[in-house]
């Protein structure tokens, strides 16, 4: 919805200029503004999830049936590096994520999700696809700063790797023929959706320990 | 439940990701790897997710199952027709995808301008069909004429899908040629070359500060006033004008041609008591003395005003043609008639101020279709 979206991207905005360092206005110290941040990228993730429901959507449309078939489901062909991180993760083993590795393992993942997409930007066929797919990106480069702005203010160090994307694809290998390829933006999509469901749970639960002292920006956005 | 598979390919296709012409046929076979313990006869296929008839497959060896296609039609997406060979279960064994098309259509229709002799843009037309069902791509290319050099547009889409936009380094005086490829996975065609000097397409902005206003009491007249476009001032050419004028419930416009390069006109000839929008336009001829057209600018926003009307006494009907009688009016006029003779002071209530909250109210609702629509 059009209401849905300005709140969106007013939120998203929000979170973005959190992260800059000099912001007097808001008067933050280290753990308000780490507050503030843990709901702003709560809120980043909601919206991403949202926008990732139409981009999925026209995404699979362009590959076709049977991709664009709701009980598509097929089998995940391992490779010799596995290709995102997966979202999925044994319950005990998350619930015992300390802060650092919970922020940690999103950052990553975030990171490497957005490279594969930029290299699917600038292959794929129909110009709105591609206008889509460019504002995603844009929307999760957001998110990745968000989750380092957290990281940051709580902090913990950023970890190493690509948070820009390397020249060419990442490492993976690239899939041998049309259809596996198909195969892989499908699996793409799918991690990234999980990966959205599961941040939210993650952020909820940061949220529960770092409560946002600063309630009076959240309301504004909500009223926008 | 998410199935995990052994590194190795459970099968393979062949052909893989093959191109193929509108109406051509294909036999595709899918042959199971030995680590599988599948037979041909456990195997299928599915075309863009439809089941194919076991009529069409042949078995080929002990684990190849073979499916013949006639006659096929132009692939359903551009990235593809999904050939799917399944074992019984409906498990995905392997997949390839089909690009039927036509090669495509030399791009016709090449028009360009450039906007204050500093650019150029140009759009044209895929050819006759259009749909060539494969992904086609289209390249702008440019050289001077007589030097070497082809150069290829980058900006893509700036003004519609089939347009490129150059942003620099173009020389004045001197032809250039323009063409455009089309190329798919069948073919490449290349339009005809088009020749043009960049100061044969001159366009500019639309003049600046269009006024229109009163000539005094004259019922039937307005004046209008503009500025000449600030982006051509430094260069030397002749700006002539034209004007467009319409009644405010009327789609039709009226076209004043012999502006000449002027920078105010008086419309004459008009209704009174009616409001009219305007809108100029500017072609910067003569650029340099060539004394060759230019491209006409877009037309100005309008802008509105009305024509004066004479004051009339409560009660009197109004015999003047085509003036927009309908019952409210004719109604509110009689009041504002009847308030002026009996309340003293209220000289600036009347149908003038009825008029302009009329031109307010057509601005923000841009209704100019809808004839005769009451506020």
């Amino acid at each position: 919805s059009p209401t849905g979206d300005s709140w969106g991207i007013f939120t998203f905005l929000c979170a973005a200029l959190c992260n800059l360092p000099a912001l007097p206005a808001l008067n933050c110290s280290e753990e308000l503004g780490a507050g503030q941040s843990i709901q702003q990228t709560y809120d980043l993730t909601r919206y991403l999830e949202h926008q990732l429901r139409t981009l999925a959507g026209t995404y699979l449309n362009y590959l076709g049936p049977p991709f664009n078939e709701p009980d598509f489901n097929p089998p995940r062909l391992v490779r010799a590096e596995p290709r995102v991180p997966s979202a999925t993760v044994d319950l005990d083993l998350w619930r015992g994520l300390t802060d650092n590795a919970r922020l940690a393992a999103n950052y990553r993942a975030y990171s490497r999700l957005l490279c594969y997409l930029r290299v699917l930007d600038g292959q794929v066929g129909t110009a709105e696809l591609r206008h889509r797919l460019a504002h995603f990106c844009a929307s999760l480069q957001g998110l990745v700063l968000s989750i380092g702005g957290v990281m940051s203010s709580l902090g913990y160090p950023l970890p190493a790797g690509p948070a820009a994307p390397p020249a060419g694809p990442p490492g993976a290998p690239a899939a041998p023929n049309d259809f596996l390829k198909k195969m892989d933006d499908f699996w793409l999509l799918k991690e990234l959706q999980t990966w959205l469901w599961r941040s939210a749970k993650d952020f909820n639960r940061l949220k529960k320990k770092v409560p946002p002292a600063v309630v009076t920006l959240r309301l504004e956005a909500r009223g926008f | 439940p998410r199935s995990v598979s052994p590194a190795a390919d459970p099968a393979v296709i062949s052909p893989q990701d093959p191109t193929l012409l509108i109406g051509s046929s294909l036999v595709a076979t899918c042959t199971v790897s030995p680590d599988f313990p599948l037979k041909a006869e456990d195997l299928y296929w599915t075309l863009n997710g439809r089941r194919l008839p076991a009529a069409s497959y042949a078995a080929l060896g002990p684990s190849t199952l073979s499916v013949a296609l006639a006659r096929l039609n132009g692939s359903r997406q551009q990235s593809g027709d999904n050939l799917v060979c399944h074992s019984r279960d409906g498990g995905i064994l392997a997949g390839s995808c089909l690009y039927v098309g036509l090669p495509p259509e030399k791009p016709v229709n090449i028009t360009c301008w450039s906007k204050n002799m500093k650019d150029l843009t140009c759009k044209w037309a895929p050819g006759t069909e259009g749909e060539t069902f494969l992904h086609t791509n289209y390249t702008l290319k440019y050289k001077r004429r007589w030097y070497g050099q082809d150069n290829t547009c980058q900006e893509y889409h700036t003004a519609g899908t089939y347009s490129c936009h150059i942003p620099k380094d173009l020389a004045l005086f001197t032809p250039y040629e323009i063409w455009v490829e089309a190329s798919n996975r069948l073919g490449v065609a290349v339009s005809d070359v088009v020749m043009l000097d960049i100061l044969d397409v001159v366009t500019t902005d639309p003049p600046s500060d269009v006024h229109v206003s009163r000539v005094g009491d004259l019922e039937d007249q307005l004046s209008v006033r503009w500025s000449s476009p600030p982006a051509l001032k430094d260069f030397l050419f002749q700006a002539k004008y034209q004007i467009q004028y319409r009644v405010e419930d009327s789609s039709e416009w009226k076209v004043v041609d012999d502006v000449g390069n002027q920078t105010s006109c008086r419309l004459a000839g008009l209704r009174p008591g009616t409001v009219y929008f305007v809108q100029v336009r500017c072609n910067p001829f003569s650029i340099y003395g060539s004394k060759k057209a230019g491209i006409w600018s877009d037309w100005s926003n309008p802008t509105a005003a009305s024509t004066p009307r004479s004051e009339r006494v409560a009660g009197g009907c109004d015999p003047k043609v085509g003036e927009q009688n309908t019952t409210l009016r004719r109604e509110l006029k009689q009041f504002f008639g009847w308030v002026k003779k009996h309340a003293y002071g209220c000289s600036n209530l009347g149908i003038k101020l009825y008029d302009q909250w009329r031109v307010w109210l057509q601005k923000s609702h841009k209704t100019r279709n809808q004839v005769g629509k009451e506020p």
